[in-house]
């Protein structure tokens, strides 16, 4: 049977430290400014009676996904062998519809090819320092901390002039790991499971007080999140 | 991969560069071709090896994703028991740092002999042969002139191999003056289990039986101790157990908790004593621990006397002695004047912790007590887990053994000029003045006080150092008053700096030796602090070939500098090394520095893995398969062995008048020729008398006049800072808003809006902050998590030369943010030595640019 993975994200848990999001950087190869999972933050109240609120964020691979609606050459697609919702970099012509319907702001656009930082030939400190071609060029990666495990069904580094965002590590799922994310969370907050499994943890995990974010919307997003920060 | 016309275009291009590139010793396209390759099955490319993380002082065992010899992932290491396969955030950001061009490359010399901030020095590259020469032509003058005290090694974070050239080789050379960093690490919180249970040390704690954890300043889910283990199991502590939180900003501890006490900084001890007074006068101590008084009835009452003899006391000394000298009118009331925190908050936090016991942990850490007045402080912190009686119950202050081999002696290799210079004074102020005890474990003068170092050289007081060897250091960014180390780095006359990053302290430097990234490029013993119970000893193994040309600094540059000082005439360094060290397995002498580095992590950590060495912990069959698990883990520690008589203080009992600490400062007082009392006095404290010995309320001592310096200055620590050696990495700046109240990519002074609006301040407008010891620039953020009164900064940033991310000009030496140490007062806790950094030890006023 097909697949339909839904993440959850136990606030209660969270730790609200950023791990996931360096982590989906170091996943994905993604530069400087790109970030499929980040984190919505807010301070409300006054003192002493303040309260502070960590959110992580990343696609919510919605089953009412408007990117999908909105992508006029199927770019972006609802995959129907695990429910997520993914980008195919190979049809994409950068016309940012899907960036304009995303309620959630998690589709990021590639104005220049990424990590030119790598090709600069200039030191930060004369001789005392290198230059980043000078590591580029003795370790051999575009970055050299480049993960090439992301190539097997993306673009393991986009380029310019078309979108992406977060696959659900569709890569890691798919050899039966679970995404980066969630594997280097060191709270323990995360978990990528399948609905369609009536044995699957998530549905144990769901019997928490849990919310999706905007439900209005009516977008059904995917991303659990239990409990409260 | 699939073959599609993006494919397509893209192999092309590879192969254009690479005819293009010909130079190239590594082609792109063979990485290429082989990830292309790799790519079209779905299976892990690379292998973990072990290695542990130095981001912070927790030590994590971890593990490094290995792929053609790059370092391309960490993950905690699944066999450390003590942080259950998990890493944090930091750990990631290291490998943005052993990657970073703008690290040193190679060894340089300076070529301009003068130095200051605004003196260029022009660095310019040198052998790592000419460099050795130098420095030992210096050291030789320095034999040659029976002035070898005038050497000085400083240690900034280290591994468990710094015996060799921060503990033995100055002594061989002849300098007692190996200075730490530790004084500006976290010293007075040792002071406090000390002088209650013996412990010079950091504690861990039994969570996971826990009911109620008062933390004292701690931030374990996002900073020092224990992060990993503590954020694992966060989620379920709170569901069976209560938290409370003291700390002057809302950290994300705080914001998690159930109670925060936003205390004003400084004056947490006057809550720590209000506890204690409630839980005695409600009944609340716990009495299988602690004691009764003998006809059951509770005769704590407010301002009232006891007497002593009406108590019993049963693992604990002193309480009756506590209560009447420092207790007995301690409300919360009271403590409400002086803390800011409402009595009632006092009161239920007290009671609900009193109710816990003994499952109930107080849990300090340095930013409640590395202050100038914060050594009892620190001690009232930790006499509350005597009194709820979880001390050796669920706090563990001491721990398993795991055994190591000590280093060779060195006492044939010290000849009779060494040994003239090692009986000189030290150049640190610890226990030579009366101002500064600096005591460890009770000795006066086992505690060196990093930041007096700076006023040793200026003062040359006693004399001045004249050779300085300075690794995983930057003093002139580090310590309080970093203006002041400029000044003391400029008249210094030779320094060398062993530095993975060109630093603030480089500037100064007459040579720059570049060395191994611990985490990735040596191979190293690292004795991990304890946590969730175990001890434990991890292996950095030396996971990837570094891109630049480094040596390890506690052990390749010994070597060679002893055979260059060997090559001068004086051969006892070289000596040393090559004769006292031989291969535990197959005998063999070292022949060069990196067999020398492997020898010596060999025999320091031979009892670990060999088999036929018994232990109580893990069993590891041979060397090869240490270096593969890359951890040692003792058995879970086994609780009440201290008790009955086993504290390990003067009178063996815990104690709440603390014979131990009446000892250690007469013993300092003797040696000054004068009295407690006067100890006092100088180190700054208002205790006279008997308070001296008990943990009591100091009022917050601060830096500057309140009506010049309206504001209180209150310094905090980042989830994502590896000790302020993170912020020229991109990973660091784009979630640098993960610290509640801070701004990505910023550095920003956190003011409560009420202040703000009452001096014109906006968001985001810049902000001059001068206190009577600096000024920094930086951006406002007017945030709700700060009181009133209280303006509070994260440490971390503000490096006017680290790389061109924290940097903003290197010329024109304009940093990202500001370094709170050029604000922050050289002021000292001066029994245990440390530098105060925390409890609003300055005032400042704060100026709209």
């Amino acid at each position: 049977m097909a697949k339909n993975y839904a993440m959850t994200i136990d606030l209660q848990s969270c730790i609200g430290c950023a791990a996931c999001s360096v982590a989906c950087k170091n996943e994905n190869n993604t530069d400087t400014g790109m970030n499929w999972s980040h984190h919505i933050h807010t301070t409300t109240g006054t003192f002493p009676n303040v309260k502070y609120e960590y959110i992580p964020t990343l696609c919510n691979h919605c089953d009412n996904a408007p990117c999908v609606k909105a992508c006029p050459v199927k770019a972006m697609y609802k995959d129907d062998e695990n429910g997520l919702t993914l980008h195919n970099a190979d049809k994409c012509i950068g016309c940012k519809a899907c960036m304009a319907s995303c309620p959630y702001g998690v589709i990021s656009y590639n104005k220049k090819d990424p990590h030119q930082y790598w090709n600069d030939q200039e030191s930060w400190y004369d001789d005392v320092s290198a230059t980043p071609a000078e590591i580029k060029e003795k370790i051999g990666t575009e970055v050299p901390y480049y993960n090439p495990e992301r190539a097997f069904n993306y673009e393991a580094i986009r380029y310019r002039g078309i979108v992406e965002k977060c696959q659900m590590c569709d890569h890691r799922l798919d050899r039966g790991e679970q995404p980066y994310c969630v594997s280097r969370c060191p709270a323990e907050a995360r978990y990528v499971g399948d609905l369609n499994d009536p044995n699957d943890k998530i549905h144990e995990l769901l019997t928490h007080d849990h919310k999706t974010l905007r439900e209005d919307l009516g977008t059904k997003p995917k991303v659990f999140y239990l409990r409260s920060f | 991969m699939k073959v599609n016309r993006r494919n397509f275009l893209k192999i092309s291009a590879a192969s254009g560069l690479f005819v293009a590139g010909a130079t190239q010793t590594k082609p792109a396209l063979n990485a290429f071709t082989k990830s292309t390759e790799a790519s079209s099955k779905n299976e892990p490319q690379g292998e973990w090896k072990a290695s542990v993380c130095q981001g912070c002082t927790a030590w994590c065992a971890v593990q490094v994703y290995i792929i053609n010899g790059r370092a391309t992932k960490v993950r905690g290491n699944p066999h450390a028991k003590a942080n259950h396969g998990h890493s944090c955030v930091r750990s990631h950001i290291a490998l943005q740092q052993v990657y970073d061009p703008d690290r040193v490359k190679q060894p340089m010399k300076r070529t301009n002999p003068k130095k200051g901030r605004d003196e260029d020095p022009g660095f310019i590259p040198i052998s790592w042969e000419e460099a050795m020469d130098t420095i030992a032509d210096k050291i030789m003058e320095l034999r040659d002139n029976n002035e070898t005290h005038k050497f000085s090694v400083w240690r900034g974070r280290y591994t468990a191999l710094n015996g060799i050239l921060y503990g033995n080789m100055p002594k061989i050379i002849g300098s007692p003056n190996n200075v730490s960093h530790s004084s500006i690490c976290a010293e007075t919180e040792k002071h406090g289990r000390y002088y209650t249970e013996a412990y010079w040390g950091y504690a861990d704690y039994d969570h996971e039986n826990a009911f109620y954890e008062i933390l004292w300043g701690a931030d374990p889910i996002a900073s020092n101790r224990q992060v990993p283990h503590t954020a694992s199991i966060f989620g379920k502590l709170k569901d069976q157990a209560k938290i409370a939180v003291v700390d002057p900003r809302l950290s994300t501890t705080a914001a998690k908790a159930d109670e925060w006490l936003p205390v004003i900084p400084g004056e947490d001890g006057a809550l720590a004593i209000a506890i204690a007074h409630v839980l005695l006068t409600e009944e609340l101590w716990y009495k299988p621990f602690v004691g009764d008084f003998k006809d059951g009835k509770n005769k704590f009452v407010e301002g009232r006397t006891v007497s002593e003899d009406d108590f019993e006391e049963i693992q604990t000394y002193g309480l009756v002695k506590w209560w009447n000298i420092a207790l007995k009118d301690a409300t919360p009331e009271w403590a409400a004047e002086r803390s800011g925190i409402p009595a009632e908050q006092i009161y239920r936090v007290a009671r609900d912790f009193g109710r816990a016991a003994p499952k109930a942990i107080s849990f300090m850490s340095p930013g409640s007590n590395m202050v100038v007045r914060g050594g009892y402080t620190a001690q009232a912190m930790a006499a509350l887990n005597g009194l709820v009686g979880s001390a050796d119950t669920l706090v563990i202050c001491g721990g398993e053994s795991a055994p190591v081999n000590s280093w060779p002696s060195i006492d044939a290799y010290v000849d009779e000029i060494a040994e003239k210079g090692n009986n000189m004074p030290r150049a640190d102020f610890g226990g030579r003045k009366l101002e500064m005890p600096a005591m460890n474990s009770g000795r006066p003068g086992g505690i060196k006080p990093t930041n007096t170092t700076a006023d040793s050289i200026l003062n040359d007081d006693p004399y001045g150092l004249k050779v300085v060897m300075s690794y995983w250091t930057n003093f002139n960014y580090s310590n309080q008053g970093s203006d002041r180390w400029d000044e003391a780095l400029a008249k210094l006359p030779f320094m060398v700096h062993m530095t993975l990053h060109p630093a603030e302290q480089t500037h100064f430097a007459d040579i720059i030796l570049p060395v191994p990234h611990a985490m990735f490029e040596r191979l190293s013993p690292v004795r991990g602090s304890n946590g969730n119970l175990y001890r434990h000893v991890h292996m950095q193994t030396g996971v990837i070939e570094s891109p630049f040309d480094v040596k390890i600094d506690e052990t390749e540059v010994p070597w060679m500098l002893g055979e260059a000082l060997e090559r001068k005439g004086f051969s006892n360094l070289i000596d040393y090394l090559r004769n006292e060290f031989r291969d535990p397995e197959t005998g063999k002498h070292p022949e060069n520095g990196l067999e020398f580095n492997e020898i010596a992590t060999k025999m320091y950590t031979q009892p670990l893995w060999d088999p036929s060495i018994e232990k109580k912990g893990d069993v590891i069959n041979g060397w090869d398969e240490f270096l593969r698990i890359g951890t040692w883990n003792s058995i879970p520690y086994r609780f009440r062995q201290k008790w009955n008589g086993n504290w390990g203080t003067e009178t063996g009992d815990f104690e709440f008048y603390s014979e131990t600490l009446k000892k250690a400062l007469t013993t300092h007082a003797e040696n000054h020729n004068t009295n407690v009392d006067k100890v006092m006095e100088a180190t700054n404290y208002t205790a006279r008398g008997e308070l001296a010995f008990v943990p009591h309320y100091e009022p917050a001592y601060r830096v500057g006049d309140e009506s010049e310096y309206p504001f209180i200055f209150s310094d905090h620590r980042s989830k994502l800072n590896r000790e302020a050696r993170s912020a020229n990495c991109s990973w660091y700046q784009e979630f640098k808003d993960a610290d509640p109240g801070d701004e990505a990519w910023d550095d920003v002074a956190k003011i409560n809006p009420i202040d703000a609006k009452r001096l014109g301040i906006n968001n985001g407008d810049m902000i001059k902050i001068t206190s009577p010891t600096g000024t920094i620039t930086v951006k406002a953020k007017l945030w709700e998590g700060t009181r009133p009164g209280v303006v509070t900064k994260c440490y971390g940033q503000g490096h006017w030369a680290y790389g061109h991310i924290a940097s903003l000009d290197r010329k024109k030496q304009i940093a990202r943010g500001g370094n709170n140490n050029t604000i922050l007062a050289p002021v000292h806790e001066a029994l245990s030595g440390s530098g105060a950094r925390h409890g609003g030890q300055t005032r400042i006023k704060i100026e709209k640019v």
